[in-house]
């Protein structure tokens, strides 16, 4: 396995990423969450991730929006964007956009492990997606 | 402001009768049918024939009182005749004496005209006497009487003036007479006819007043008969035309009893009302499907936001499970805290939906329309964020509450967000004001969008039912149609003003809370803060 994949999780949910950063870790991310969009963004800008995931739908800023920012700073960047339901028409523009896929909401944290999986193959970096390494979780674990 | 002229007699009492639902309506509409049938009957049927058979009566006068005069004329005619052949009988008598006393000419012709005479006397004594009178008539005769005795007597004389010496006296003595006699005679039958000539002209003259008065008169009838008829039956239909906008625009109050009598018109109110009754329960299904159309269009928001908690749940739950073993009890009891406030959220966010789902009666209650209004935003407020708009509630000082039905209003303000979101851009605004109206006793709730605006030709069609800009398949072109209805049956209306490519707004004016303390004795606030 090749270093850990940097990756930004954006969405304005609070529970999204505090469950989905140990989630993702487990599949060797270095995970960074956010709440804020624009936060995100001066992150993003501070830094290039290899993958970023981001909800389309948010109050200030909107993923595409995010979407071009990446994309502008690093395009070999995969883009993944969380889309609601009955949102085919902004995921489909997204992908027009060159995001890399899409994730309705709502999803199971093995549906996103399955697309960044593919999103890192992509990227020349494979990873396992299923969770076989419990040996190196983010947080101690309880061993028994 | 024409259509508050409408009905200026509706008080609120009545507005409120109008709005406690189906079975308050029949009641309303049972009422004003006694109400209308508890009057006298004065129908135009009779009010016509009775003018005709007037003008009849006036008409059979005029031809009477003609016919009379023409008959008056008439025997002042006959008798004029009659005196005029006597006149000339007598005339003629006189010139045979005349032509006795100097060329000695025979008596017989002067005896023969006075019998002609006298046999025009007697075939018209009753006439004549009925005409110039007894004692006319007498002086007459007798002045005729003595002429022909000493006519008779003269002829005597003649007879016997050769052994008679004193001849020549006697003969002077008739001759004088006989001229007196015949002068008074002719006189007398002179004056009459000059009479007789005078009282024809005056009943000539008469004859022609009574033409022309009756005439006058049988005009003056006739306008007049024309004007009450013409304002009674103009008078009504205006009444009729007023309602008839009135109901149009969605105020079901039934036609109300307004003259003192009943005819024709009042089967038509009773008619009409019947129809009111039915054209309201059809508006209720109407309102009740549009109803049902615009929870399809939130729940298109509802169900979008419903993604974000049940996410959450799914998230947590899966990492709950696939972790369990690996956490410590403290962190399994926040994942599953976070389970039951993220289902809780869920619950809010169907129940404004649910709550508003909820077929329910018309029930009246004093409503806070701020609080109203916040509640309806609300309850778009998943369909406002999905369209990326914001929104904000100005309540201007402290206003009256209205009385009225929650859901409907709710659903009539629905409406308009709705509208207001689907007229604005992503990223645009709508500003909802609520504040005193210009007309005092009412207040306005302002919807203002910012959005591409109504072009002025379509302006005044867009409350017409079906009148839709949208893509088929996107509006009935109900909802202002509906909406317009229900703040109508509220008292109210709705004005939209627009200028293109700036925006519209919509003002909705609705009446304050005047309703005696019988419903909600706490909330009788007085007309208006100053």
């Amino acid at each position: 396995m090749a270093g850990k994949l940097e990756l930004l999780l954006l969405d304005d949910e609070p529970i999204v990423g505090k469950r989905l950063k140990p989630a993702l870790a487990k599949i060797g991310c270095n995970v960074e969450v956010f709440e804020d969009p624009k936060q995100a963004l001066d992150r993003i800008h501070q830094k290039t991730f290899d993958i970023v995931v981001t909800d389309i739908r948010m109050d200030e800023i909107d993923g595409l929006e995010i979407l071009e920012h990446v994309l502008r700073k690093s395009p070999r960047t995969k883009v993944i964007m969380i889309t609601g339901y009955a949102m085919m028409a902004v995921a489909r523009e997204a992908m027009e956009k060159g995001a890399y896929d899409f994730i309705s909401k709502p999803f199971t944290p093995d549906d996103l492990r399955k697309v960044i999986a593919m999103a890192a193959q992509a990227l020349g970096s494979p990873i396992d997606s299923e969770t076989a390494d419990p040996e190196e979780p983010s947080e101690p674990a309880e061993t028994r | 402001m024409s259509q508050k002229e409408g009905n200026p007699h509706h008080d609120l009492a009545d507005q409120a009768m109008s709005l406690e639902g189906r079975s308050g309506r029949i009641h309303a509409v049972e009422f004003t049918r006694k109400a209308l049938l508890a009057r006298r009957r004065y129908s135009l049927r009779l009010y016509i024939y009775l003018g005709f058979f007037l003008i009849f009566l006036i008409a059979v006068g005029v031809a009477t009182s003609m016919m009379l005069t023409m008959d008056v004329v008439e025997k002042k005619l006959r008798f004029l005749e009659i005196a005029n052949e006597y006149m000339l009988e007598i005339r003629q008598a006189r010139r045979f004496e005349k032509n006795f006393f100097l060329h000695g000419t025979n008596l017989n012709d002067a005896l023969e005209n006075v019998y002609q005479a006298k046999q025009i006397l007697n075939d018209n004594k009753e006439e004549l006497g009925k005409i110039i009178g007894k004692d006319s008539q007498s002086i007459i005769l007798f002045n005729f009487i003595r002429y022909e005795v000493l006519l008779k007597r003269l002829v005597d004389l003649e007879q016997t003036k050769r052994n008679n010496p004193d001849y020549p006296q006697r003969k002077k003595e008739v001759e004088s007479e006989l001229s007196r006699y015949g002068q008074e005679m002719v006189s007398l039958a002179n004056h009459l006819m000059k009479k007789e000539k005078e009282a024809l002209s005056e009943a000539i003259l008469r004859s022609r007043h009574i033409h022309m008065y009756s005439l006058v008169f049988l005009l003056f009838f006739l306008v007049l008969n024309a004007y009450l008829l013409g304002s009674r039956i103009l008078g009504t239909i205006g009444r009729f035309s007023v309602h008839a906008k009135r109901i149009g625009s969605g105020d079901f109050t039934p036609i109300p009893p307004g003259r003192r009598f009943r005819d024709e018109f009042t089967d038509l109110a009773i008619e009409i009302n019947q129809m009111i009754r039915e054209l309201e329960s059809r508006e209720a299904v109407l309102i009740q499907s549009h109803k049902m159309r615009a929870i399809g269009t939130l729940t298109a928001g509802v169900a979008h936001e419903l993604n974000n908690p049940i996410n959450n749940i799914t998230i947590t739950a899966h990492m709950l499970l696939e972790d369990y073993d690996h956490l410590s009890d403290e962190e399994r009891k926040e994942m599953v805290r976070d389970v039951v406030n993220e289902a809780g959220r869920s619950k809010a966010i169907i129940s404004d939906l649910l709550d508003f789902a909820r077929e329910s009666g018309t029930q009246l209650e004093p409503l806070d329309l701020p609080e109203l209004l916040r509640e309806t935003i609300h309850l778009a407020s998943n369909q406002i964020r999905l369209s990326g708009i914001n929104i904000e509630l100005q309540s201007r000082g402290h206003l009256p509450r209205i009385h009225g039905d929650r859901q409907q209003l709710r659903q009539a303000f629905l409406n308009l967000i709705l509208n207001a979101v689907d007229a604005s851009s992503k990223g645009g605004k709508i500003q909802v004001l609520l504040v005193p109206a210009d007309e005092p006793g009412y207040v306005a709730v302002k919807m203002v969008d910012f959005g591409s605006g109504i072009p002025e030709h379509t302006l005044d069609s867009i409350f017409d039912p079906f009148f839709t800009t949208k893509t088929s398949g996107k509006g009935t072109g109900l909802g202002l149609s509906v909406s317009q209805g229900i703040v109508a049956k509220h008292g109210g209306r709705i004005l939209a003003s627009s200028v293109q490519g700036k925006g519209s707004t919509f003002t909705v004016t609705l009446p304050v809370t005047t309703i005696p303390a019988d419903i909600d004795s706490g909330d009788n606030l007085p007309g208006r803060p100053a």
